[in-house]
Formats: structure tokens, C-alpha cells, sequence
């Protein structure tokens, strides 16, 4: 996969990459000389490929782990044949899902699903806020959705409605 | 407009070198190994992983330093075999220290790994429906990281115990350029001759690995009581010529041999002057007779 930007006719350069929502991902690229950025999104099956080969969108710039591929992909490990005091790195890093690999959040951070929050720790979401969370491009809703609960909590509210998306709206960049 | 050619790079994710340095990895910890030797066979259960554990033990008793990787991912039976089935596993920055079975030999399993006796192997996916889709792909990643990344040590041999049929020869073949060689298991039915002749072409003339050589087990029963030897299969089941010719032993029935199996007990070294420890102590010699030949040819 190679991207061109038109525009400067230059090569653009990975950027970010997002973790799954869904199964897909979203990868950001941006053209060094111009600044624009292209988002490419990966399918379900696409992302599941590459996980699939232990490759990593925008290269692996740390050292292979022993048998990677097997601890953070194996659903159905015995918890004590993942340890999670074998480098300081590594266990400085958090589990991201509770009764999983502790590395799976290191090794394959890139294509693990956001982890579900065990109780609301936010404020509760309308459902016309919701769908309206769902239309910002996926790469930059968690920022966004962070920033929402974040402004409504700083201004006293326990629910998000699309009027309080409005207020908040001033800060982002994003159109939503 | 820039041609594809004229980019530099794959957007800097450098797909190809990630494929490379896994390929390295694997190549550098099988530099630390003299051979290798797949035990295969077309069909299930004539006694590869027996005679995989057996021949383990055998080559170790003989002085040599032996590793063996449980290849069949989904239905890993050596740990048990082996006797190892309580091994932790202990991971270091070099890579993951195989268990030690009493004699020395070193063992990689999937069983090793897995919660609990009735856990199946399952993968990470999105749905289930996309991990067994991509299933086959994880196993031969599995299987290339239980060779690269295990701390072998320098061996003398590292046996490979594959799953029944002949799907993950081609797997091994790739990810063992030099595979030193197969040894096929057979029983003498011809239902297992059919299959299992099969699984030879492929391997001989499609993936051109060596044949090191054919294992009849369960050849024949020796009765405890007379000493008399009776076939197990149909008298008129005899072992077909092309398999005659490389023919490595004929290992009898044992009752002893599946105890010893299920417990973990080494019964080559338990009962070293039975029949079937003989032909199997037989078979081998004329593994190690086939690399020392190699070797000499070489020189
Ligand atoms: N010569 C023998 N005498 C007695 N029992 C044997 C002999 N060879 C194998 N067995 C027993 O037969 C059973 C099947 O053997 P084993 O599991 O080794 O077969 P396999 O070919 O590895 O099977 P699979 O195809 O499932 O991997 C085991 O219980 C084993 O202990
Ligand atoms: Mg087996």
C-alpha cells in the first residue's frame, strides 16, 4: 500500500492508527510537504488479516516479544503462561481487557477493541447524541467524545444532549 | 503523477520488512540446530506422537541433545506423553523456556498454553466466524513462533510431531527450508497405505523434502504369555513394496507402549528389551545413520 498526494505529487506518510471499533480500523496518512491528511479504512476482514500475519500498520518499531502472536491472539490462554513481569515495560503497561493477556495491550495495541468500561464512568449519552457521536469520522471520536464528556462535566451536566454537543462544538475542530 | 514504483515505501508500515524480520528470527534460532525431522503421516492416529516421544527419548538416550515441537496445534497430545503436562512456561527477553521431560528432552505445546483440559484452541477475532476463517493462518504463525521463539539451546535434533493428514507439511517445508527429513507412520491396513501414500508423493515429489524413511507401527502383536507374534491387521495386509523399500522398522502392538503413553512414562526406557522398543530403538539408528550419511556426503 503506497499513498500519493496529488496535489504535491509526494508520498505520504503514515501517521496514526486507531483501535478497532467493530472490527475495523481507521489509519491516518499525511503528506509531509502539504500537511493533508487521508484517512483509509480497513474492513473487518482486512484488519483481521494482518493481525492474523502479526503485522502492524505504520511498521513495528519494537523488538519482537517472545511468541507474540500466540499470547495476545490466543483466546483461551491459561492465564499463568502470560506474565506480566517479564520486561519493565511490559509490566508498567495495563491489561486492557480483564482476564486476558496483560499483553495484549502492549503487543498489539493497534488491533485490540476498546475495552468495555465495566460501569458508566461518564455521563449518560442521548440517543440523538449518540448518532450524532457515530458521524464524526471514527478516528478522532474518542478524542471528540472525551472532550463532550469532559466540557459536560465541567459544566454540571449528567446527560449529553445534542443541544450540550452544540455548545461543546465551539472547541473542535470536527463537524458533528 | 508519480508511478507506484517511484514511491519509496509502503507508507512507512514496511510490510515486507516485518515479514522479513520474522523470517529472520526463525532462521536464527534454527541456526542453533543440526537437524530437523518432521513426523507426519496422511492419516490420524496410527502413533505418530508415540513414536515422535519415543524417538525423542531414544536420541536422547543415545547422547543427543533433543527438542521437540508439538505441531499439531489443535490436538497437542506430547506435554501429556512426554510427561509435562505440568510445566510452566517461563518467558525471558530471549524467548520462552520449553519444558524439560525427565530425560532432558525439551518440549513446545499448545497444550502447554491452554487453560484447562477441555479448553479447544480459539483465536482472537472480531466474531468467531472471522477466527476460524483465518484459523489455518494463526496456526502456522503459531507453529513458526514455537520454533523461533523457543530457547532451545544448541540441539542435535528437533523433532517436529505433525497433525494427522498432510496439510501443514508444505507449512513446515517453507518454514524449514532445510528440513533434514520426514519419517512417515503407517499401520499396515490399507486403508492407512492409501492415505498415507499420498502424503509421501506430496512430500517427495511436490515439496521435495527427503524421506528419511517409512515406520510400520502396530505392525504385529506379541503375545505376553508365548512370545508369539500375530498380526493385528488382516494376515494378508503386508506392507506395500514402495514403502518396503524404505522401510525404517516395524514396531508391534504394546499395551505397555499406550500405558506408558498415557502416563508419561518414557517406555523405551522403561521396558528397553521389549520387541517394540528394539524396532523402535532400530528405527532409531537409522534416522542418525541417515544424517551421518548426509553429513559425510557433504564433506
Ligand atoms: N505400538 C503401539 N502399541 C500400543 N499402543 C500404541 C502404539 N502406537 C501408538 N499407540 C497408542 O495409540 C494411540 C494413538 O497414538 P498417537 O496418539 O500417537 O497417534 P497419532 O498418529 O499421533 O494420532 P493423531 O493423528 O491424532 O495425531 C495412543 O493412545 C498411543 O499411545
Ligand atoms: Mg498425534
Amino acid at each position: 500500500m503506497k499513498f500519493l498526494c496529488t496535489d504535491c505529487d509526494t508520498a505520504m506518510k503514515f501517521k496514526d492508527v486507531t483501535r478497532p471499533e467493530q472490527g475495523s480500523v481507521t489509519a491516518l496518512f499525511e503528506c509531509p510537504d502539504c500537511f493533508t491528511e487521508i484517512a483509509m479504512y480497513l474492513n473487518p476482514s482486512e484488519t483481521q488479516m494482518l493481525k492474523s500475519l502479526d503485522l502492524k500498520l505504520g511498521g513495528n518499531n519494537e523488538a519482537a516479544q517472545p511468541m507474540q502472536l500466540v499470547r495476545s491472539q490466543l483466546e483461551t490462554a491459561k492465564g499463568e503462561s502470560m506474565p506480566n513481569e517479564f520486561s519493565p515495560e511490559i509490566a508498567s503497561s495495563e491489561t486492557t481487557e480483564g482476564g486476558k493477556c496483560p499483553f495484549t495491550g502492549v503487543i498489539s495495541e493497534a488491533f485490540q477493541e476498546e475495552p468495555e468500561p465495566t460501569e458508566p464512568t461518564g455521563p449518560v449519552w442521548s440517543a440523538e447524541a449518540l448518532e450524532r457521536l457515530e458521524r464524526i469520522p471514527a478516528f478522532v471520536r474518542p478524542m471528540a467524545k472525551m472532550g463532550i464528556e469532559s466540557f459536560a462535566k465541567e459544566n454540571g451536566h449528567d446527560e449529553i444532549t445534542g443541544a450540550i454537543m452544540d455548545a461543546a462544538r465551539g472547541n473542535f475542530p470536527a463537524q458533528f | 503523477m508519480k508511478s507506484y514504483k517511484e514511491l519509496p515505501n509502503d507508507a512507512g508500515s514496511n510490510i515486507i520488512g516485518q515479514v522479513t524480520a520474522q523470517a529472520d528470527r526463525l532462521q536464527k534460532r534454527l541456526a542453533s540446530v543440526k537437524h530437523t525431522v518432521a513426523i507426519m503421516s496422511g492419516k490420524g492416529g496410527v502413533g505418530k506422537s508415540a513414536i515422535a516421544a519415543n524417538l525423542a527419548v531414544a536420541l536422547t538416550l543415545r547422547g543427543n541433545t533433543v527438542g521437540v515441537v508439538d505441531a499439531d496445534i489443535n490436538g497437542p497430545t506430547l506435554a501429556k506423553m512426554m510427561g509435562v503436562r505440568n510445566a510452566t512456561l517461563e518467558y525471558t527477553p530471549a524467548g520462552v523456556k520449553p519444558a524439560v521431560a525427565g530425560l532432558g528432552t525439551k518440549l513446545i505445546s499448545m497444550d502447554l498454553l491452554l487453560a484447562e483440559d477441555d479448553t479447544p484452541v480459539l483465536w482472537n477475532a472480531h466474531t468467531q466466524k472471522d477466527a476460524f476463517t483465518w484459523r489455518s493462518t494463526m496456526e502456522v504463525g503459531a507453529l513458526r513462533e514455537f520454533i523461533a521463539d523457543t530457547v532451545w539451546g544448541e540441539l542435535d535434533y528437533l523433532l517436529l510431531d505433525l497433525p494427522p493428514g498432510s496439510d501443514r507439511l508444505p507449512n513446515v517445508a517453507e518454514l524449514i527450508p532445510n528440513l533434514g527429513g520426514v519419517v512417515v507412520v503407517t499401520i499396515p491396513s490399507e486403508v492407512s497405505q492409501l492415505v498415507v501414500k499420498k502424503s509421501v508423493t506430496m512430500a517427495r515429489d511436490v515439496l521435495k523434502v527427503p524421506i528419511i524413511g517409512v515406520v510400520e507401527n502396530m505392525a504385529f502383536y506379541v503375545c505376553q504369555h508365548c512370545g508369539e507374534e500375530e498380526p493385528l491387521f488382516s494376515a494378508d495386509e503386508t506392507l506395500d513394496d514402495a514403502f518396503q523399500q524404505v522401510l525404517l522398522g516395524s514396531i508391534p502392538f504394546d499395551p505397555r507402549l499406550a500405558r506408558c503413553s498415557d502416563t508419561g512414562i518414557p517406555y523405551i526406557d522403561e521396558y528397553p528389551d521389549t520387541p517394540a522398543s528394539k524396532a523402535l530403538i532400530q528405527v532409531t539408528e537409522k534416522i542418525q545413520n541417515f544424517f551421518d550419511e548426509k553429513t559425510q556426503r557433504s564433506l
